[in-house]
């Protein structure tokens, strides 16, 4: 790793206005454990790291009320795994924390910091837009809110500017919603995964209301697969539907190639998981 | 005679799970190791590396990181070569140069250092360097690299170590760094007269040791003499090859090594010593270089491998001809791979007595990262292609796997086709053991539905590396404390506890009392080197010597101060009844090297190949996702023949370690390599097995047996039980799913295509 300048600001305020729209080498820092891998491996070498570490507390905290969760931005992955109100309100995002990396991660890692990074392999993004989230974003300029939903426009790329920073994710109660996440890994167990599936499903019985069904890890960022949900949507869930669904799927996402698995393959563990995904969550969504 | 400091009943040591020696200091943070190591003065390095596969060098610009302010030096072979003329080194060549000449041969290459007082200063500025190259084909597949009029080394230099290397000096327009044969009957006569012929071709992927403590080297240069403070797993090679390259006596080159982060034998013979050295001899300072796991991938990798068999069986389902061609994959610079080719070549056609056959081991230059020895010293390439190969001939036979392998076990007594018979090589007792462990007679669920099961297994046998040579010291002070000098590297396999176990046993000393001496070429005396499960037998040979040389010692001293036959007289009081008070030593030596006859030149016959023989055998079963290709491994069964445990916990931990290690290698570990270029070279894209990939159950033991002449009838365990778990999953797959796969790792997509292309409906490449 190679030398850089480091600055602690105290506040979200003073954190945006260190920010350069139009130098790349200045960039902020939360939790660390994917930019470091990136500085380590010498793929990314700031001039200037500003860490979020030192702003205000509120951003490192989950309040709750009968509508859903606020997330503060810098709110730890160890605190959500851990939070009563996150497994009364979203128990999607509990579950899926017992297999997200390992335990010294979920340390430190943050929620600002898995959605920012617009990593596609990351289990949180698939999630919280399954369920919903919508962001706050901040930036010299004031406040805006975007829905989780269009805030990932590529392979590592946000719809964030250089001086724009996460400062809060709103993710609405799960309620009477079933939901379940499947993280599939051609590796080692541990791996990134090769596909994440997340599916968050209003139904009675079979018959399925409506479903967010998103795709994940396979293709270049998390992203809504919507002609899957529009087959899905006041239908019931039979085996025909889901292979439907699957092959919904399979046409919308838009694969990558990557050393856990061709695109042929891909497509075919798209079309699996669609299936069990949802499966899955029809029956409870226990992992 | 009973000795000071001695806890528990003595005459016990051998045989009993003492706790490692260093456990505590290790879990507490206390163990010493190369890479946390800081001298005064000291410069740190960094290396700037190719970023093409072969190419002649037409430039390095090395200005602009020479301007970066705490810079020391910037240095290439044009300043090593002032210093050191002939900067080539290798154990069987002297084909590497200390940074690169004229020419690179692999991406990842070494070109030029910079040294400064902050790491992190010399990795900025070395990322200021460019070079230019002039680029040139390469080679990067084994097979190819036989044919190629590519070559990588224009001229071969033989080390001159060894025998079968000398008719390759000074060969040209060769990829080939050692043709090892056997012959042995008339294989062409035999496949003739066969009823049946089989012909398998398997391969095996290019993995990496992966180290906890990745390669670090520091060595600390004066005109007087030189110190080097490294993580090797044989520091009297370093010493030996070190004074060469510098053309000094071997008194002036120090070796200290403290305890090693794992080995696997990625830090056997030379790996960073001669950079260091020659980098601590230009600025005159320590110098130290600390790897980092991304540069692990630019070391040293196994072997990868083709393996061309063909059996011939008669109409009773006897093997009566094998021919092996096994090519591996050494990549730019041999290494040790000429070793590996020959040593794991002569077990190329498995634990089975046949009559006929003939092998072909061919070590290959090609275009990639060195392969050297890694637990198992190629043996498991072997096996991973002749248990295979074994299941799928039962199969098509439609003979009962056990039966079919047991009509052509090598048994006791019998000779292998090396010539040499076999003696203490339990192969049927393990087969035995595996089966009974597996409930292999009782019915077994294959499986419905989605999910289908399946159960395989594997026998191998390896010879152990013969002639190697060990030497051991004793020193018993006058108050009656032992400690033993041994150049066995404790690298976490436990050897330093077991070493003193023995000394233990003879001194009638507890384990715990015995002091064993960090490893220091100063002090400790020679050793060929930890590797190749050959420490606890041979080393464990010279250090008994040393125990009983001092033990007859303390008995003569006994005698000579008066006291009578079987005296229980404290050591301590002997020596003050010698010498008037609590002074003096008794020092005992012990030297160990193994009957051996050399193969015939020609047939690779001897009537004495090795000092003893490995025996291992695995079994799994499994649970195949047919939808995606998963494979979980439900249980995993080992069993080996380890003569007699020394500490049985310690042979479990082994058996345990090595099995899961080639679990990675089988199920998913692989360097991608894209134009020479490795796409995955970090831990992010490489993984090895973690606590979720053991096996549900996981089932390790050894048999009975004694290795009549070990040391207290034991011999090593570090790395026999890697040898069968890739082909006791492959023929547990094509159990569940009748899909054989011919080339390692057997990931989920691997399976999957296999099961799609049974189907009749192949899936695309890409």
């Amino acid at each position: 790793m190679t030398p850089f300048e480091l600055a602690e600001p105290k506040s979200l305020s003073a954190a945006v206005k260190l920010l350069d729209p139009d130098d790349t080498s200045i960039r902020p820092i939360a939790g660390g454990t994917a930019l470091m891998l990136m500085m380590k491996a010498g793929v990314f070498r700031p001039a200037k790291l500003i860490s979020l570490r030192n702003i205000e507390a509120k951003y490192s905290g989950i309040a709750a009320d009968a509508n859903g969760l606020r997330l503060g931005a810098m709110t730890t992955l160890s605190a959500l795994e851990h939070s009563a109100d996150v497994r009364k309100l979203a128990p999607l995002i509990t579950r899926t924390m017992l297999t997200l990396s390992n335990v010294r991660v979920r340390n430190v890692a943050t929620v600002g910091g898995a959605l920012a990074h617009g990593d596609p392999h990351m289990d949180l993004p698939p999630v919280l837009m399954a369920l919903g989230a919508t962001l706050t974003v901040v930036s010299p300029s004031g406040e805006r809110s975007i829905p989780l939903d269009d805030f990932f426009t590529g392979y590592y790329e946000t719809v964030l500017e250089k001086n724009e920073l996460i400062a809060e994710a709103h993710i609405p109660a799960q309620g009477t919603k079933r939901a379940a996440y499947m993280k599939v890994t051609t590796g080692s167990a541990d791996d990134w995964p090769a596909l994440g599936v997340a599916v968050v499903i209003e139904a009675d019985g079979k018959a399925i209301e409506s479903a967010r069904v998103v795709v994940s890890a396979a293709t270049t960022k998390a992203t809504r697969l919507k002609s899957a949900e529009t087959v899905l949507n006041g239908k019931t869930a039979d085996d025909k539907l889901l292979a439907q669904a699957g092959d919904a799927a399979v046409e919308e996402a838009e694969f990558i190639a990557d050393v856990r698995g061709s695109v042929p393959y891909k497509r075919e563990l798209l079309r699996v998981y669609i299936k069990r995904a949802v499966q899955q969550a029809l029956a409870g969504g226990v992992q | 005679m009973t000795m000071a400091h001695d806890a528990p009943k003595a005459g016990s040591q051998v045989g009993r799970s003492v706790p490692r020696l260093e456990g505590r200091d290790k879990v507490t943070g206390r163990a010493e190791y190369t890479h946390t190591m800081r001298l005064p003065g000291m410069l740190y390095c960094k290396l700037f590396r190719s970023t093409v596969a072969h190419g002649l060098i037409k430039s390095v610009d090395v200005s602009e990181a020479r301007k970066v302010p705490g810079v020391f030096a910037v240095i290439t072979i044009d300043d090593v070569m002032k210093v050191i003329p002939d900067p080539y080194y290798g154990p069987a060549f002297h084909d590497q140069p200390i940074l690169a000449h004229e020419k690179v041969r692999f991406v990842g290459e070494p070109v030029a250092a910079v040294l400064a007082f902050d790491p992190h200063v010399a990795e900025a500025a070395a990322q200021l360097i460019s070079a230019e190259y002039e680029e040139l084909p390469a080679v990067y597949d084994e097979v190819d690299a036989l044919t190629t009029k590519t070559y990588v080394h224009d001229v071969l230099k033989p080390a001159g170590t060894f025998a079968d290397l000398k008719h390759l000096k000074d060969a040209k327009d060769t990829n080939m760094a050692l043709d090892y044969r056997l012959r042995r009957g008339d294989v062409d006569k035999a496949f003739a007269q066969a009823a049946h012929v089989f012909e398998h071709e398997f391969k095996t992927q290019k993995v990496l040791h992966l180290p906890f403590e990745p390669h670090a080297s520091i060595a600390d240069y004066k005109d007087t003499g030189v110190t080097i403070y490294t993580g090797s797993q044989g520091p009297s090679f370093v010493r030996t090859e070190i004074a060469r390259l510098l053309g000094w006596p071997e008194n002036k080159v120090r070796i200290k090594v403290p305890f090693l982060g794992s080995g696997y034998g990625a830090k056997l013979y030379i790996k960073l010593e001669a950079l260091v050295v020659a980098l601590s001899m230009i600025a005159r300072r320590p110098v130290k270089l600390a790897l980092t796991f991304e540069e692990l991938f630019y070391q040293i990798t196994k072997h990868p491998s083709t393996f061309r068999i063909k059996s011939g069986v008669d109409k009773d389902g006897r093997i009566i001809a094998r021919k092996c061609e096994v090519y591996w994959n050494g990549g730019a610079y041999a290494d040790i791979g000429p070793r590996v080719t020959q040593k794991s070549g002569l077990t190329a056609s498995g634990p089975y007595e046949i009559d006929n056959v003939s092998i072909d081991s061919y070590a290959l230059y090609t275009n990639v990262t060195p392969a050297g020895a890694l637990r198992g010293f190629g043996v498991p390439q072997l096996v991973w292609a002749y248990e295979s190969h074994t299941d799928m001939m039962a199969r098509a036979l439609k003979l009962d796997p056990v039966e079919f392998r047991r009509k052509n076990l090598l048994r006791e007594g019998r000779p292998h086709p090396t010539g040499t018979i076999i003696k203490d090589a339990a192969v049927e007792k393990v087969l035995d053991h595996v089966l009974d462990r597996m409930n292999w007679s009782k019915p077994f669920d294959k499986g419905t539905g989605v999910v289908k099961r399946g159960r395989g297994f594997g026998i191998a046998i390896k010879a152990v590396i013969t002639p190697t040579t060990s030497v051991a010291i004793v020193n018993v002070s006058a108050d009656g404390s032992a400690t033993l000098y041994c150049g066995t590297i404790d690298m976490g396999q436990g050897s330093d506890t077991a070493m003193a176990q023995m000394v233990g046993e003879i001194l009638n000393v507890s384990a715990e009392s015995v002091r064993v001496v960090p490893r220091d070429t100063d002090v400790t005396p020679y050793d060929m080197g930890t590797l190749g499960s050959r420490s606890l037998f041979h080393m464990g040979h010279a250090v008994r010597r040393a125990a009983e040389h001092a033990r007859d010692q303390l008995k003569a001293l006994a005698r000579e101060v008066g006291e009578p036959e079987g005296s229980n007289i404290p050591v301590r009081e002997l020596f003050v009844k010698k010498y008037g008070m609590q002074a003096g030593n008794v020092i005992g030596t012990g030297v160990f090297k193994p009957d051996y006859i050399p193969p015939a030149p020609g047939t690779g016959l001897s009537e004495n190949v090795t000092a003893f023989w490995m025996v291992s055998g695995a079994g799994a079963e499994v649970e195949v996702d047919t939808e995606t290709g998963h494979v979980k491994i439900t249980k995993l069964v080992n069993v080996v023949d380890v003569g007699k445990a020394i500490n049985p916990r310690i042979v479990e931990t082994q058996i345990s370690g090595a099995a899961l290690m080639q679990l990675g290698f089988t199920m998913f570990e692989k360097m991608h390599i894209d134009g020479g270029q490795v796409t995955n070279a970090s831990l992010a894209d490489y993984k090895i097995p973690g606590f979720h990939d053991v096996p549900v159950v996981m089932d390790n033991s050894h048999v009975d047996t004694n290795q009549s002449n070990g040391p207290f009838g034991a011999k090593g365990v570090g790395e026999v039980s890697t040898f069968c778990v890739s082909p006791a999953i492959a023929n547990a797959i094509d159990d569940a799913v009748g899909v054989r796969l011919m080339e390692l790792p057997l990931n989920p997509e691997s399976v999957y295509r296999a099961i799609r292309a049974k189907a009749g409906k192949p899936l695309e490449d890409e």
